[in-house]
C-alpha cells in the first residue's frame, strides 16, 4: 500500500472527513512530510471509492460549494488494520536489531 | 483545521472586490485545468475538487501553481488510463442481446423486402375491395420498414455501445426504444399483420422477445450498481 494511501484511510479512521479536512490531517498525521494535492487525493479517493474501501457518507452545500464527506467502509478499516499491523511487526523487527548497535536515539 | 470557506473571509483582506476578482480569476484556471479530466468524471466530482482547490489557494492567489497544475494533469492523465469497473453478467449478456437484436432487426428487413410481394398478394386476396388510398398506404408502410429497419438496426448497436459503457442515461434510452418498438407491433397487429404478413410479424415478436430480456437484464440490481455506482448518495444538505 503506498503511502498516501495508508495516511487517507487512517485519517478517515477517526470518522468522515470532506477533501480539504484529509488533506489537513494527513499533513498533521505525518508532521507535516506528506502534503497531499488535489489531483492526487481525488485520484486516490476514486480508486478507494472503486475497491470499496471507502464510502460516501454525505453531501454538504457550504458557502455554494460542494462539501464530500469520505467514510471508511468495513473493508476499508480491515485493510488499514492489516497493513498497521504488518507495519508495526516490521518496525519491530528493525528496532530489535537495531538496538544491539547503538544507534537508536 | 480551517474551513474552505474560512479562507474567503480572512480579516485584512485589503479590498474584498479585489480578493473576489482573484478568487474568480483562479476558479477559471482551475477550471480550464480541470477541462483535462473525463466529462463522466467530472459531471460527479468537479464542484467539490474546485472547493478543495480554492481552499488550498494562498490568499489573493490569482492562477494555481505550477506543481498543482503538473498534479492536475497526472490526475487528470490517470483517470482517463484507469480500468473501468468490471461489467456484471446481466450487462453484458443485455449487450450481447443488443447486438442480436441488431443483426435480427436486419433479419426482419430482408423478411420484409423477400415477403413483399406475397404480402401484397395476400392483402388482395383477402381484401380484394380495397382503395386506392389504403393500397397506397400498405405499399408506404412496406417502403418505411424497408427504409427504417437498417436506422433500428444501428441504434441497436448505439444503446448496446451506451450499454456498455455504463451511461446513466442509457436505461431509459433503451426503455423508451423497447416502448417504441412495442408500439410497432401493437399496430403491425391492429393492422392485421399476423394475416398478411406471418413471416414479418414473427419475425418482429421475436425482436421483440429480445428486446424485452434485454431490458429485464438492464435493470437487475446487479446492473443498476453498474450504471449508478453513487446511487445510495444522500442529497447535498444546504449550510
Amino acid at each position: 500500500m503506498q503511502e498516501a494511501t495508508f495516511l487517507i484511510l487512517t485519517a478517515l479512521a477517526s470518522g468522515a472527513q470532506h477533501g480539504y479536512g484529509i488533506i489537513a490531517d494527513v499533513r498533521e498525521i505525518s508532521a507535516g512530510r506528506v502534503k497531499l494535492r488535489a489531483g492526487t487525493l481525488y485520484t486516490a479517493l476514486d480508486r478507494l471509492r472503486t475497491d470499496g474501501l471507502i464510502a460516501v457518507d454525505r453531501e454538504e452545500i457550504v458557502d455554494n460549494r460542494l462539501r464530500r464527506y469520505y467514510t471508511l467502509t468495513p473493508a476499508g478499516g480491515q485493510l488499514l488494520a492489516a497493513e498497521a499491523a504488518r507495519m508495526q511487526a516490521n518496525a519491530r523487527a528493525a528496532l530489535t536489531r537495531l538496538s544491539p548497535l547503538g544507534v537508536l536515539t | 483545521m480551517k474551513d474552505p470557506a474560512d479562507f474567503r473571509d480572512v480579516p485584512g483582506f485589503p479590498d474584498r472586490a479585489e480578493a473576489s476578482d482573484s478568487a474568480a480569476r483562479l476558479e477559471r484556471s482551475y477550471r480550464r485545468r480541470l477541462a483535462c479530466y473525463p466529462r463522466a468524471w467530472r459531471r460527479g466530482n468537479e464542484e467539490e475538487i474546485l472547493a478543495v482547490l480554492m481552499a488550498c489557494a494562498a490568499k489573493e492567489q490569482r492562477r494555481p501553481g505550477l506543481a498543482a497544475s503538473a498534479d492536475l494533469l497526472k490526475g487528470a492523465l490517470r483517470m482517463w488510463l484507469r480500468p473501468r469497473p468490471a461489467r456484471p453478467g446481466t450487462v453484458r449478456a443485455a449487450v450481447a442481446l443488443m447486438c442480436a437484436g441488431a443483426v435480427l432487426e436486419l433479419g426482419v428487413v430482408l423478411t420484409v423486402m423477400v415477403s413483399a410481394g406475397s404480402v401484397r398478394a395476400s392483402v388482395l386476396r383477402h381484401d380484394p375491395g380495397l382503395t386506392t388510398a389504403q393500397w397506397h398506404a400498405i405499399v408506404v408502410h412496406l417502403t418505411v420498414d424497408e427504409i427504417g429497419g437498417p436506422i433500428v438496426a444501428l441504434l441497436w448497436l448505439w444503446l448496446a455501445w451506451a450499454n456498455s459503457r455504463g451511461h446513466d442515461w442509457a436505461r431509459p434510452a433503451f426503455m423508451a426504444f423497447f416502448a417504441f418498438i412495442t408500439v410497432g407491433v401493437l399496430i403491425a397487429l391492429g393492422e392485421g399483420a399476423a394475416v398478411y404478413a406471418p413471416a414479418d410479424m414473427i419475425a418482429a415478436a421475436v425482436l421483440w422477445c429480445v428486446g424485452l430480456a434485454a431490458m429485464t437484464l438492464i435493470f437487475t440490481p446487479r446492473a443498476g450498481q453498474f450504471y449508478r455506482p453513487e446511487a445510495n448518495r444522500p442529497e447535498p444538505a444546504q449550510r
